[in-house]
């Protein structure tokens, strides 16, 4: 069983660098090993049998390691901090399945910004990586511990800012050809029912189409919401097609 | 649903060919149900008498759909007809019920091999969460072995008087008018495994099809094709210590790496786990997600042997056809699974029931004949009865199995007290429970917070190695 989790992560590894789309070329030890883990696991899966013999398994092991770290040191520049000696995540903050919040205050101040930052790596390695689940080092980590305001300063702001700006540049502008075209200065139009319904519209639409392709997103969730529903109700347009006939 | 066995008027009419038996009554012969759609035709009063036997119906497909609707139809007063292919036939399936079945169905409870009451998910990174605390102790969901289930139903229905033919159902000659029988074609074995078998024909009035997700009936009436799941497990024998920790729990794995629109399971079993997989869109890469899946529970499954490795298609939506002429498609033929949980055994049985109960009151207990217009009720009360089910499963699904984030948001959720009782809730008694909107509101934030999180990290993990 030992034996095909790790060739099998390193399967999930290879593959999942494909599906990442990450520019590495693999390296010759590396899928050398894949082929010879691949054949193991093929073995093993006819054999209809989990147990292997020791020295499948640390021959496997010893390819493995190999490996991992001509994998890690090119992949992983950012994670230099939490290199590993088996497929495991390490990192000398992360203790008993949750980050030591004492480890990322900086002078008395919490740095949250550290721990949306750590936990990212985490995952990004998971994913790459992805681990048995353990039962005696399960992760307790919640992520709602970190306020909600480090959230907004780290991710959304530059975004805010984005929005704001663009709803302030199309108001002045539509204020001003507004009042070039009926006269009404601002004052007016914040009266007028169809200008404050036009404005509504405006920031709606704002908030939602921030970059091209979200208008084609947008049409696309709208045909997602009821395909379900009208794969329901293909039974009844069968029936109104066939009103009267006989079968 | 308790069954009285009562003896109606008309059961004391019977004809000299009926065999004696009770005649459930769970309502009063009344009027025809009167159709609000003014495209149907008025259903049966006017249809002629049958004369000189009771209606025949073919169940083809012994499953739970196929062996609910046998029961319903014979202790109905109709002459029922059940064929299935394989009377021992070991299905793959998760045998998860929820605790309604056992009550509705009047199941025995030593057909339950385990009852699970906690469940533990699993997110892409480790997160692990415990279900299962808002259950009452009498509350669980029953694991139970396909053979030993569908021998059950299907040995009521022979009781209450249907016949139980072991063949292979081939085709149907449709009929030229309109109240000519369907003739069947079938290949009877009667018990003699591996030999050639003898054709046959029947004819019958009508026909339910429960033959499961590659249904013949189903294609034989052009139901049209539905797009379906690949669902891989492995049955694994594991060491008794480790069988301990699955004593009553199930776990659930979701992420990428177990499968890109479906999650991964391990479930106790009367003596080994099933370890499985399912996906939709990438079926050719079932086995890598298998692996990915082993390799999660790892530590839990080590040194265990491979018993069976099987695999079956899920249904992902009802056909588009699901009813023609007096043919009417049930359980996975009809596609009545859910999406999100993949649930089906239930539902099957449910629309098997569901549908007889339609024939029988269309035929008023097998006197008259029946006609489409009766088979639409049954669509009618199924699509009324369970479609907020199905559409608040598919929209979890579509908000909560689309990528990572949104995963370790659905496993952060459903640490969540609330949502663990209506969760359940839904599941063991199935109804739509609307809920303390105080409580919904919260949840509604909390769901929205927990997605707007998982997908600020998600950007971050983008700049990390871009």
């Amino acid at each position: 069983m030992a034996s095909i989790a790790i060739s099998a992560s390193l399967q999930t590894v290879c593959s999942s660098h494909q599906v990442t789309k990450q520019p590495q070329s693999k390296p010759g030890a590396r899928s050398l090993g894949m082929k010879e883990a691949t054949c193991v696991v093929a073995l093993n899966v006819e054999a209809n049998s989990l147990n292997v013999s020791a020295q499948e398994k640390s021959a496997l092991r010893i390819q493995k390691h190999k490996a991992e770290d001509a994998a890690d040191s090119k992949s992983k520049d950012g994670l230099r901090g939490a290199e590993l000696s088996a497929v495991k995540f390490r990192d000398e903050r992360w203790k008993n399945g949750t980050w030591d919040l004492n480890m990322f205050s900086k002078n008395g101040k919490m740095y949250w910004d550290g721990i949306i930052l750590a936990e990212a790596k985490r995952r990004k390695f998971l994913e790459l990586h992805p681990e048995a689940s353990m039962n005696d080092d399960p992760v307790v980590f919640r992520s709602s511990i970190i306020p909600w305001w480090a959230w907004m300063m780290r991710s959304y702001l530059p975004e805010a800012e984005l929005i704001n700006g663009r709803a302030a540049m199309v108001g002045f502008f539509m204020a001003y050809v507004v009042d070039a075209l009926t006269g009404l200065g601002v004052v007016g139009q914040t009266g007028n029912f169809i200008c404050k319904a036009g404005f509504f519209v405006t920031v709606i639409a704002i908030i939602l189409i921030r970059r091209t392709q979200d208008v084609g997103n947008l049409r696309k969730l709208a045909d997602e919401a009821t395909f379900y529903d009208k794969q329901w109700q293909a039974s009844w347009q069968h029936q109104n097609d066939q009103t009267g006939k006989k079968i | 649903m308790a069954s009285i066995a009562l003896k109606s008027f008309i059961g004391l009419r019977q004809t000299a060919t009926e065999k004696t038996h009770f005649t459930m009554q769970a309502k009063p012969v009344s009027p025809k149900p009167s159709n609000h759609r003014t495209l149907q035709v008025k259903a049966a009063k006017t249809s002629p008498k049958v004369t000189g036997r009771n209606l025949r119906v073919a169940v083809i497909g012994g499953g739970p759909a196929g062996g609910a609707a046998a029961e319903t139809l014979a202790k109905g007063g109709v002459e029922t007809f059940l064929i299935e292919r394989k009377m021992d036939n070991c299905k793959p399936c998760g045998g998860a019920i929820p605790l309604c079945m056992v009550g509705e169905f009047d199941l025995p409870l030593d057909i339950i091999d385990r009852r699970v009451t906690k469940m533990k998910m699993i997110s892409p990174s480790n997160v692990a969460v415990d279900i299962g605390q808002t259950l009452k102790p009498h509350e669980y969901i029953g694991m139970v072995r396909r053979e030993v289930l569908d021998q059950y139903l299907r040995n009521r229905a022979s009781e209450n008087g249907a016949t139980v033919i072991n063949g292979l159902f081939l085709k149907m000659d449709k009929p030229g008018d309109g109240e000519a029988p369907y003739v069947l074609h079938y290949t009877e074995y009667d018990g003699k495994a591996g030999g050639a078998g003898v054709k046959k024909t029947m004819e019958v009035d009508a026909v339910i099809g429960a033959d499961g997700a590659n249904s013949r009936v189903a294609k034989s009436i052009d139901a049209g094709d539905y797009e379906y799941a690949i669902a891989f497990q492995e049955r694994i024998k594991i060491p008794d210590d480790k069988m301990v920790y699955y004593e009553n729990l199930a776990e659930m794995y979701v992420g990428d790496d177990v499968s890109p629109d479906f999650y991964g399971w391990v479930f106790p079993k009367c003596d080994h786990v099933a370890v499985g997989t399912g996906t939709v869109t990438h079926k050719g890469d079932i086995k890598k997600f298998q692996l990915a899946t082993r390799n999660r529970a790892n530590d839990k499954i080590l040194g265990g042997k491979i018993l069976r490795v099987e695999a079956h298609p899920i249904p992902e939506h009802p056909r588009p056809r699901r009813l023609a002429g007096r043919v009417a498609l049930v359980g996975d033929a009809a596609g009545y699974v859910t999406k999100c949980s993949g649930e089906g055994i239930y539902f099957a049985a449910k629309s098997g029931r569901m549908c007889a109960e339609a024939i029988v009151e269309g035929s008023e207990n097998g006197k008259r004949m029946v006609n489409e217009a009766d088979l639409r009720t049954y669509l009618e009360k199924w699509d009324k009865t369970y479609w907020p089910t199905y559409k608040v499963l598919d929209v979890l699904q579509k908000v909560f199995y689309r990528s990572n984030p949104a995963r370790e948001a659905f496993v952060e959720m459903c640490a969540d007290e609330y949502v663990q009782k209506m969760t359940f809730d839904s599941y063991l008694y199935k109804r739509v429970v609307p809920g303390n909107p105080w409580e919904d509101l919260k949840l509604a934030v909390n769901t929205i917070g927990s997605l707007v999180r998982a997908n600020a990290l998600r950007r971050e993990m983008e700049k990390i190695n871009v």
